[in-house]
């Protein structure tokens, strides 16, 4: 009851009273108290009344303040406002909640004696990081640069790739107390209807004081919380973002976050890698054919070895089998559980290198890696093979380049060890078929996971390996675009 | 967003070459080897040419009628009661068909691979992903067996290759092995190892077109059937007359025949990978077709809760007899003989209702 009282209030209109609307503000942002929130009152030179502009002194920018406000006002003649204030954009407001909204995202409000509207001047200074080279999802070939953490320079970054007049960014709020834009990227002429419409629901469903980036919007929207495998693609790299977007699918941007989201996606959207597409196309198979042995050793490896050695040791080679058990001789634990303290020392090594201040890095990496290794060995913690398994598998498993797919295949790592302990292939198998059964029955807003391998969809038949891009003529059938062919008319 | 998720010809042909193609990995050439001796190859193509003329009638009755899936057309054609009686009578037929079935899969694993474990703790595993890989549903199966199909043929390729150099051709001499008459008699009764494929009639409509379920479906019995007839033929050539009937596993033993250059000279674990990944599907789809079944014949709509009650019954049947050698040569040997003749009868018995009850029925 209380609380729709407030929102009525706070739906009222500006008054034709200059100090009343002025007392107002100041109650709202505690005014005297909230150091950075200023009022500059003068007096303009061309109608002669009071006037106060209201902003937060943190998030503008005072050069232009000063240029294309102030000194108009105090010194031009003109018939009304729009012909005095030379920032480029003037927008009017009635609502005191709209006069809040923007003085909170960066806007000079302007109020004047007499008048119900105050007018809104977009002069705002975010402070942001330059543009950076992308550090998780470095590419030799293709463009260097990443997003930022300003939503007006990502997507300048997205408009430079797609020179499109239906390139629409939309924008929805986000967040009860602290008001956040997401910003919706989509091609207007492509996009499917329902899934935009999905996409507004989800965002207009989250009922939470403030979502603060991308980030935390990915765990609102996500329809399996709790799942392994991540169905929404989180990349740093604009020229993903245009790819993606030229396919019918949709970006989220946000303010403050260095990143995009791309959605709907399937399971090869995390495994390919943007640089398949611009190496040539024999270049490009055999780095993926690379990467498909470096997902099978990091995420089977171990758990292979594991039911080999412990359940199936006559499919070892008799001289590689006596080298084993000559090694594991003099070591006290079971096999499985020498796998799994090596593989969590890896684990654990990783995740110590990630949160280490970066001067240290090198240091204990050496420490950890050559010195704890050998160390190990030499006293019969574990045997030399393990040593080579295991950092068979962990060094693999950087080639899986996406950080959340990269979790997804070292969590399933330790669920295939476990299960290959039990009763060798036999439960590895098991294990195999209900992960991937699993896998098969995902989807990510509607589409399925391994979509279009299965479902078959039309596409560019881009699934395990690329065809030359002249053959490319599809957009991929699962997102139901309104414009499927048209890529490339080339025969 | 509203994609359209309803299996095509591709995931049909998959899943029913699992489910028949499976065959020539099991018993089932031993169990022909008994009586046949080295004829036992081409005793598969014999009986698939007997029973083929029962799936084209019922595929034509299931378009002609228009029914959802087998139950719904026997309700059709026979009325209410009897139509469920009927379905009802399959299957009990068909659940203890495969309750065996899968423990001659759990004795084949034991025996093979973990000769020292209780077969109890083996099927109970066997089960559990069951259970968990028919909850999925009809689709999910499809789409995962559509996954895996090139890399399982793949394997079976390499073990043909392999095996290659170990065949003697004239090994198929004698070419009626026992006697003539033992081997069309035997083709004449083990119609029923494609009975399996009268089960996925209850996938009808879960295909994008009824078209999908027919091309895909023949397409994939007649590569089985080849498929099954070369491996039998293999396995003929690669242990001769004699020998033959006293091979049990005779696909494990000639995986364990093949060598990969020198230095792989023990690889059957390699072919044993693929060959437990089709047998899981295999049994999902199965223990999903069954599940269905039975909702469809008491009208139980969310029959996916069935699917651990009756995996688990399942378990229980097929743990009843003593041992393999049992359940192969009594137990299965039997009932295959009898659900032979309900295979070849009843579609025509249905056609014959249908031209005399037409209009009723349309």
């Amino acid at each position: 009851m209380r609380k729709k009282k407030a929102q009525t209030q706070q739906k009222q209109t500006l008054s034709s009273d200059f100090v009343n609307n002025l007392d107002q503000l100041k109650n709202c942002f505690s005014y005297g108290v909230n150091n950075d929130f200023s009022i500059r009152l003068l007096q303009a030179k061309y109608n002669n009344k009071e006037l106060a502009l209201c902003y937060y002194a943190s998030l503008v920018n005072s050069d232009k303040i000063e240029q294309s406000l102030i000194s108009p006002l105090l010194e031009q003649e003109g018939a009304s406002i729009f012909a005095i204030i030379t920032a480029e954009s003037v927008k009017k407001i009635t609502l005191l909640e709209e006069v809040i909204e923007n003085i909170t995202s960066g806007k000079v409000v302007l109020l004047m004696q007499d008048e119900k509207v105050a007018f809104s001047i977009d002069v705002s200074n975010f402070q942001h990081r330059a543009v950076s080279q992308s550090e998780i999802e470095s590419v030799v070939r293709g463009p260097k640069e990443a997003f930022t953490e300003s939503i007006h320079v990502n997507i300048s970054l997205i408009r430079k790739q797609v020179r499109n007049s239906q390139l629409i960014t939309e924008v929805l709020k986000v967040g009860e107390r602290s008001q956040q834009d997401i910003q919706l990227v989509y091609n207007k002429q492509i996009v499917n209807q329902e899934l935009l419409d999905d996409i507004r629901q989800r965002i207009n469903k989250i009922k939470v004081d403030n979502v603060p980036n991308l980030e935390s919007l990915e765990q609102y929207i996500e329809e399996r919380p709790y799942s392994i495998f991540p169905t929404i693609f989180y990349t740093e790299r604009p020229d993903n973002a245009s790819t993606y977007i030229d396919r019918g699918h949709v970006v989220l941007l946000m303010e403050s976050s260095a990143s995009c989201l791309i959605l709907p996606v399937t399971f090869w959207t995390f495994f390919h890698n943007p640089e398949d597409r611009y190496a040539r196309v024999a270049f490009g198979n055999f780095s993926r054919l690379i990467r498909y042995i470096a997902l099978f050793f990091t995420l089977m490896i171990s758990a292979i070895y594991v039911a080999l050695a412990n359940f199936h040791s006559e499919m070892i080679p008799p001289d590689l089998l006596l080298a084993i058990t000559a090694a594991r001789e003099r070591v006290p634990f079971p096999l499985i559980l020498e796998v799994i303290i090596m593989e969590v020392a890896f684990e654990l090594i990783r995740e110590a290198g990630i949160r280490i201040p970066s001067p240290l890095g090198p240091t204990i990496g050496i420490v950890g890696a050559l010195i704890l290794g050998q160390a190990a060995v030499e006293a019969n913690i574990i045997s030399p093979i393990i040593v080579i398994v295991s950092a068979l598998s962990g060094l693999t498993s950087f080639a899986i380049s996406d950080p959340s797919f990269n979790f997804t295949v070292r969590i399933s790592r330790f669920i295939f060890i476990i299960a290959a302990g039990v009763f060798g292939m036999f439960s590895l198998m098991s294990a195999l078929i209900l992960w991937l059964m699993y896998v098969v029955s995902l989807k990510s807003f509607g589409v399925p996971y391994l979509a279009p391998l299965s479902p078959t969809f039309k596409s560019n038949r881009d699934v395990y390996f690329r065809r030359a891009l002249k053959k490319e003529r599809w957009r991929p059938a699962y997102l139901l675009p309104k414009d499927l062919q048209n890529m490339n008319k080339n025969k | 967003m509203n994609v359209n998720k309803k299996l095509s010809s591709f995931e049909m042909f998959s899943m029913t070459l699992i489910l028949i193609g499976m065959k020539l990995s099991d018993t089932t050439p031993s169990l022909f080897a008994q009586k046949s001796q080295n004829a036992l190859w081409y005793i598969p193509f014999l009986a698939f040419l007997i029973v083929l003329p029962s799936f084209f009638v019922i595929m034509y009755l299931l378009e002609k009628v228009q029914a959802k899936h087998l139950v719904n057309l026997f309700e059709l054609l026979l009325g209410k009661l009897l139509g469920k009686g009927l379905a009802f009578f399959i299957f009990l037929l068909s659940f203890l068909m495969i309750s065996l079935d899968s423990r001659n899969y759990v004795e084949q694993i034991k025996t093979l691979y973990f000769e020292r474990s209780s077969s109890l703790i083996i099927f109970v595993l066997f089960c559990v992903v069951c259970v968990f890989g028919a909850i999925r549903g009809i689709e999910v199966i499809g789409y995962t067996s559509k996954v895996l199909i090139p890399f399982l043929t793949a394997s079976l390729v390499l073990v043909i290759f392999l095996v290659y150099e170990h065949m003697i051709w004239e090994r198929i001499y004698p070419i009626f092995g026992s006697g003539l008459q033992f081997v069309l008699k035997e083709s004449l009764f083990k119609g029923s190892i494609f009975a399996d494929f009268i089960l996925l009639t209850m996938a009808y409509s879960s295909f994008k077109k009824p078209s999908d379920f027919k091309i895909g479906g023949l397409i994939a019995l007649f590569i089985a059937v080849l498929e099954i007839t070369f491996l039998f033929l293999i396995y003929a050539t690669v242990f001769d007359y004699n020998s033959i009937e006293k091979v049990s596993f005779p696909f494990h033993e000639i995986t364990q025949y093949v060598q990969l250059g020198d230095f792989f000279t023990n690889i059957e674990t390699f072919f044993m990978v693929f060959w437990l990944l089709a047998t899981f599907l295999r049994f999902i789809l199965l223990l999903y077709l069954q599940t269905w079944l039975f909702g469809a014949i008491f009208n139980i709509d969310e029959f996916e809760l069935l699917v651990l009650p009756l995996g688990f019954l399942s378990m229980v049947i097929g743990l009843i007899p003593d041992n393999s050698v049992v359940t192969e040569l009594v137990y299965r040997n039997q009932l295959l003989d009898l659900l032979t003749p309900v295979l070849i009868v009843l579609p025509f018995l249905l056609l014959a209702i249908y031209t005399l009850r037409r209009k009723q029925v349309t």
